[in-house]
């Protein structure tokens, strides 16, 4: 608290701050799901009560996200660090809520069955292209991601089984663009890459198996709390 | 046709008028002057030159100001320049919750000037008058300007004739007394100074037949004026004649909504056949009936711009004479070059703000994609739509639809929809967060 009201303080004096290390606060939320389905009713306005996003790459799944991972993305829109406008007043605290808020609404998120029918790449096992990018995936991207697409919470690393192909096409086309800002590693590897080999490696993200206890029943599935 | 060569004639002759006035100038000052627009068709716009592939939006709404911004994001080398009649762009689409005091005015009205600074393009204040698609040049009433590309958003026209009204007199007295509010910004003032001094009696909105602008507004307007003259203390009766057998969009919704809130304001009347409307006697006639009104906003039916049939791309066949496009690619049929969106497309998707800005996020990346060789999948546009139906505080419903391709029918149809018809404040705090987002994303930050 001491190392807060200092560091403001500079800024009201105009003199740099004292130190330029980060000041770095955890804060922890028990999340509450009922409020998160209460507050979900915003989101499912457009990612629909399901959040299972679009075949065709204009929204992603939701459901299944890890926590961690969809807080972020929260937080980052809400910054503006993540340019996403539509999104923008949304995610401010004076629609969505306070932390408190976000952290229920991402626990609910969470716990929402995936859809077993997600937008797939063109190129099924055994040819070339699909071997290339489980190569290509292997080496470069299962580090953080793991190698069944898992992804971390704990780490923030995002789930990718189960995302829509056209969805992950577009935002690495973003990122290669520099038009979204992501972790330094990662741009990093998406700048080694071109536009074919990306496709490669998405598409064989986009036939990573979900697991079978993660999917709901089937396509038709509607979320019951939104009946 | 015939039409058409009367117009190609005469920007003939305004190129000879052009020659005419140089020799005039050689021969002196007592010559008799040539008129300005003769002249005009060889005037070159007053704008920068071209750095890169000239892209030209035509028609800052929606539509357009979505194309012009995403054209510069997904292909930066494009000279894009965005031109609209109007100065200022005034917000259509929750200009209803406006009327009825829930947002201000600012949060509707926004500058062009801001939208081309923040987003790297050209905004021209000017007035499309003729179109050379052989040599791709665009007339304006201040020069002509050369594209690489054109991409036409002009939006809808009313069409009167399709309300029994073919008098220009009568039309005139109907467009000025009883203004639509679908078009602009004079037409809202209008309606929300009507709202707000109406002194009592029978207060008359309709719903046009046909697809028309913003399929929730004019229910979502019942309400909202029911809402106003009771706030106010008016005894007042709003009279919504329908011209469709059913409420068109949220139908349990809206028709919950005006008995719960209105029973005893609105009247609505269904598969209203109108005939006629006497503007001077305040009458409107429909097949078995006459209403007479004290005052009125009156939705006539729609059609693709005036300025589609002008410039030749209209296909005057069609029941709202739009012109004839590819409807996944959005070109002209036969040029490349040409784009059309907006609500003056020919696909029967729904005539709304959100569904413009979606659709044409899209078409820019095709355009972009056109200009490096490549294509990109056909995406469905997404109609989101608010309506308030309850005032201080506002409560709301919310609709989103997607469409798809039916290959059989040949033609779109809805695919997945997710409607809230249990109207909420929460909602309501949405459809502004969805406002506020619109704008952000046409005028503002990246």
């Amino acid at each position: 608290m001491r190392y807060f009201i200092a560091a403001a303080l500079s800024v009201l004096l105009g003199a740099p701050p004292a130190s330029a290390a980060p000041i770095q606060i955890t804060l922890s939320f028990e999340p509450d799901l009922a409020n998160g389905r209460e507050i979900y009713a915003i989101c499912a306005a457009c990612h629909l009560p399901e959040g299972w996003g679009n075949k065709d790459g204009t929204y992603p799944q939701l459901a299944g996200q890890h926590r961690n991972v969809l807080i972020r993305q929260l937080l980052n829109i809400r910054s503006g660090k993540r340019s996403n406008p539509l999104m923008f007043p949304f995610v401010q605290e004076r629609t969505i809520g306070g932390y408190q808020s976000l952290a229920d609404v991402v626990a609910y998120i969470a716990t929402l069955p995936m859809t077993p029918d997600h937008d797939q790449g063109p190129w099924a096992p055994g040819t070339p292209e699909y071997a290339e990018g489980e190569r290509l995936y292997v080496s470069r991207c299962a580090a953080c991601h793991g190698l069944r697409g898992e992804g971390d919470n704990r780490h923030y690393y995002p789930r990718l089984q189960g995302q829509h192909y056209a969805y992950m096409v577009r935002q690495i086309g973003l990122i290669r663009r520099v038009l979204r800002r992501v972790d330094p590693a990662m741009e990093t590897i998406v700048k080694t890459l071109d536009d074919t080999r990306l496709r490669h490696i998405l598409n064989y993200v986009s036939r990573l198996p979900v697991p079978a206890t993660d999917l709901a029943p089937s396509a038709d599935w509607r979320n019951p709390d939104f009946r | 046709m015939k039409q058409g060569f009367k117009r190609r004639d005469l920007l003939k002759a305004g190129c000879a008028g052009g020659l005419l006035l140089a020799t005039g100038l050689a021969r002196g000052a007592d010559s008799p002057a040539t008129p300005f627009i003769n002249q005009l068709s060889s005037l070159r716009a007053p704008l920068p030159k071209a750095r890169g592939a000239r892209v030209v939006v035509v028609g800052g709404g929606w539509a357009g100001l979505t194309l012009a911004k995403y054209l510069k994001r997904f292909h930066p080398a494009f000279d894009v320049v965005l031109i609209d009649r109007h100065a200022v762009f005034v917000s259509c689409p929750l200009s209803n919750l406006w009327m009825a005091q829930q947002i201000p005015l600012e949060f509707l009205t926004h500058s062009y000037l801001d939208a081309a600074r923040n987003n790297g393009y050209l905004f021209f204040n000017a007035t499309v008058i003729d179109l050379d698609r052989t040599r791709r040049r665009l007339h304006t009433e201040q020069g002509y300007i050369d594209y690489d590309y054109l991409a036409m958003a002009p939006g809808i026209d009313y069409d009167y004739a399709r309300l029994g009204v073919e008098d220009p007199g009568d039309e005139y007295a109907l467009r000025t007394h009883y203004p639509a509010g679908f078009t602009g910004a004079s037409e809202l003032l209008t309606i929300k100074n009507k709202l707000q001094s109406f002194r009592g009696g029978t207060f008359l909105l309709t719903v046009p037949a046909g697809n028309y602008r913003c399929m929730a507004a004019p229910y979502e307007r019942a309400c909202m004026a029911a809402a106003i003259f009771r706030k106010r203390g008016v005894r007042a009766k709003v009279l919504l004649l329908d011209m469709n057998p059913d409420v068109r969009i949220k139908r349990d919704g809206f028709l919950r909504a005006f008995k719960t809130f209105y029973p005893d304001i609105i009247q609505y009347e269904t598969s209203v056949g109108i005939t006629s409307v006497d503007p001077t006697r305040r009458v409107i006639a429909t097949d078995f009936d006459e209403y007479a009104f004290d005052d009125a906003a009156i939705y006539p039916p729609v059609r693709a711009s005036r300025l589609l049939e002008r410039l030749e791309l209209a296909d005057l066949n069609t029941p709202q004479k739009e012109a004839r496009i590819d409807p996944f690619k959005y070109h002209l049929i036969g040029d490349e070059h040409l784009y059309l969106c907006g609500d003056a497309r020919s696909q029967p998707f729904s005539k709304s703000g959100n569904t413009a800005n979606s659709e044409a996020r899209y078409v820019a990346e095709v355009i972009a994609a056109h200009a490096e060789g490549r294509e990109i999948p056909w995406r469905s546009p997404q109609t989101m739509c608010f309506s308030g139906v309850h005032i201080d505080p506002l409560e709301a419903m919310s609709i989103i639809a997607f469409y798809r391709y039916d290959k059989q029918q040949k033609t779109f149809a809805f695919d997945r929809t997710h409607m809230v018809e249990q109207w909420s404040t929460r909602i309501a705090q949405a459809g502004l967060a969805w406002g506020e987002g619109m704008y952000r994303d046409m005028f503002y930050s990246g």
